[in-house]
């Protein structure tokens, strides 16, 4: 009896883990059993389309860590860096991609002076930020898209040989991530001030710059995904990164980042990524719409969610 | 005179009203005698955009007064939608009550994993925005669906004593039911406590359990009126459509005085909140600025109330202040 109970017990300290392994393990037996599902072309298109989300994703990760949720601007700010990019390329190549990850990297990095120097509400401020750029967008575009005459953002279309491009991005942007979490003074700052503010403070660290500049980094992976989505339709939009705010905290919580900040890992939010990507792609080898995918997506964040419980206090 | 003009001022719940009342006058004076902004054409019209944040809003403040947050408004908002236009064609009415029942269920799913599992609202509703938007995806074969009943959708929007429509009635009948249960009943005395003090409130013996739950029910049903009358209004129910009114639901909330720290706010107040986001709308629509600008005002509303509502501000403002000798 008392063996049944340390193992449930273990069980219920480690259960999210667990439950995703099995999970996880269960999907790609799944996936492999699925006629066509290891067919190359299938698999490289799912690749580069689930990419994208991921740079996003790779961001709102630092925004989680942090202990600020998520951002709801991160979709709209993606989206207008596409037209900023796109408007600036006039300029040259060079220049357009710094301006881009300048102009990602500030939109974002004030909302977290915002949120940190004031502790304003993340949520009230990221709404804000969406409800300013979908505002300033219209001014500027009148609501249409930026459709440049130059071929300059091909060379952002090429492979790396076998490897898609925007998959490269992705995995170099998920190395790049976890060392800055895992190897930086800043990263391990941040899983201090998003597991407890107060204690960072009496640490000696001032919260603020290290939320602020968790926002600026969301802000630079952001951009990534943005420079990518606008070579690939040759296009800068407000349409390109609708609902990518969704679906990148769908990955970094399915990947078992905390939601209250604190605990998790960008290599968490790759796990994520893909686990829905498989999903997706299974959903449309064996015959199910789009539909199916947005409602299984839900049921599995709220899934994961639940799995977060502390025990009743 | 002025002694009891600020008194009243001072009150949040009146506040709101105050500034609306400037808003008109300000948008007014800019019109000047063109009559665009004082018409009845205009009330309507802000009576409209009222019945569709107002909802949405007063649920979003009530979760909000008892220091939670509901995210999953939107999906609420659909999903009710998608309900009512493909269950309501023979009898509207019973649609409707069907979106009600789905979401109130949707609030009492929610609130009881949240208490059941002791986890914080923003998540569970996170989960809940995504699931109950999939499933309106899912519902509806991610298309359109047609309300085939033109009449109803007519009489839905119609004037109603030229400023009124049934829609805009019923938003307006809500907020009065809503400000009676809160400042006159028990529930909404121990709604009022657990916002401001939960463990004060455990520990003079409400259920605080019992009260998030209804509190998210409430927040569920009222989303799915206001939700299901629009679709009926427009004639269609479409999963995508009605995402864009988480922020200004926010906005109007908060406008209206309702706190995020909670306890604060009235469910009048709200109703005033909503009316300035919607004159604000409606009135610079009317006096000729280009459509963006409803975005920017929004902005404008949330970025001011986010920094004023912030835990540090006093702090900085001081240090700034004394640091810097301002």
């Amino acid at each position: 009896m008392a063996s049944i109970t340390t193992w449930l017990e273990s069980i219920r300290q480690d259960k999210a883990s667990m439950i995703q392994w099995a999970a996880a393990v269960g999907v790609v037996l799944f996936a492999v059993s699925t006629p066509g599902f290891l067919s190359a072309t299938s698999i490289r298109s799912l690749l580069t389309t689930v990419s994208f989300i991921g740079c996003v994703a790779v961001g709102m990760t630092f925004i989680t860590l942090s202990g600020n949720i998520m951002s709801f601007s991160i979709g709209a700010s993606m989206s207008a860096t596409t037209v900023v990019f796109m408007m600036s390329l006039t300029l040259g190549l060079t220049p357009a991609l710094i301006l881009a990850f300048l102009f990602c990297a500030a939109l974002n990095g004030i909302q977290g002076w915002l949120i940190g120097f004031f502790r304003a509400n993340p949520l009230i401020i990221s709404m804000a930020a969406y409800a300013l750029i979908i505002g300033g967008a219209i001014y500027i575009t009148g609501g249409r898209g930026i459709y440049p005459l130059t071929d300059e953002t091909e060379v952002l279309k090429a492979n790396l040989g076998p490897v898609p491009g925007p998959l490269a991005a992705f995995l170099i942007a998920v190395i790049v991530g976890q060392c800055i979490l895992s190897f930086t003074r800043f990263g391990r700052n941040i899983y201090l001030v998003g597991t407890n503010p107060r204690a960072a403070k009496a640490a000696g660290i001032e919260p603020w710059r290290t939320v602020m500049w968790a926002y600026v980094a969301a802000g630079l992976f952001t951009a990534v995904s943005a420079v990518l989505v606008a070579a690939r339709y040759r296009s800068g939009d407000m349409e390109h990164g609708i609902g990518y705010e969704y679906r990148a905290i769908s990955a970094v919580l399915v990947g078992g980042t905390a939601i209250q900040g604190g605990e998790g890992s960008v290599v968490r939010t790759l796990a994520g990524t893909f686990f829905i990507a498989l999903m997706q792609g299974l959903l449309i080898l064996r015959g199910f719409g789009i539909e199916m995918q947005y409602l299984l997506i839900g049921l599995i964040v709220l899934a994961v969610i639940m799995l977060q419980w502390k025990g009743r206090t | 005179m002025t002694r009891r003009l600020r008194a009243l001022l001072a009150d949040p719940t009146v506040r709101p009203f105050a500034v609306l009342a400037l808003i008109t006058i300000i948008l007014g004076i800019i019109d000047g005698s063109r009559g665009r902004v004082l018409s009845a054409n205009t009330a309507y019209d802000v009576l409209q955009q009222f019945a569709t944040i107002g909802p949405v809003a007063l649920g979003l403040g009530l979760s909000m007064m008892v220091k939670e947050f509901d995210l999953s408004v939107g999906g609420v908002l659909s999903l009710a939608g998608c309900v009512a236009v493909m269950t309501g064609e023979t009898n509207p009415v019973l649609g409707l009550l069907l979106a009600i029942a789905v979401g109130g269920l949707a609030g009492l799913a929610q609130g009881s994993i949240m208490t059941w599992l002791n986890l914080s609202s923003i998540g569970v509703t996170l989960g809940g925005l995504l699931t109950f938007g999939g499933l309106s995806y899912f519902l509806t074969g991610n298309t359109t669906i047609a309300f085939e009943r033109l009449d109803v959708a007519l009489a839905v929007n119609a004037p109603v004593l030229e400023i009124f429509s049934v829609r805009s009635l019923t938003a307006i009948f809500l907020f009065l039911v809503a400000a009676f249960v809160v400042s006159w009943t028990r529930f909404g005395r121990d709604l009022l406590a657990v916002g401001s003090d939960r463990r004060a409130a455990i520990v003079v013996g409400i259920r605080v359990d019992h009260i998030l739950i209804a509190v998210f029910v409430i927040s569920g049903a009222l989303t799915a009126i206001g939700g299901g009358l629009l679709s009926y209004g427009l004639a269609a129910a479409s999963p995508v459509a009605l995402a864009d009114t988480l922020v200004p639901g926010a906005a109007a909330a908060i406008l209206g005085g309702v706190s995020l720290s909670g306890g604060k706010g009235r469910p009048l107040g709200i109703a005033g909140g909503v009316l300035v986001l919607s004159m604000l709308r409606s009135g610079l629509t009317a006096i000729g600025v280009p459509p963006f600008a409803h975005w920017i005002v929004t902005a404008g509303v949330l970025f001011a109330v986010g920094i004023l509502d912030s835990e540090e501000l006093n702090r900085r403002v001081y240090s700034i202040r004394h640091v810097y000798r301002w």
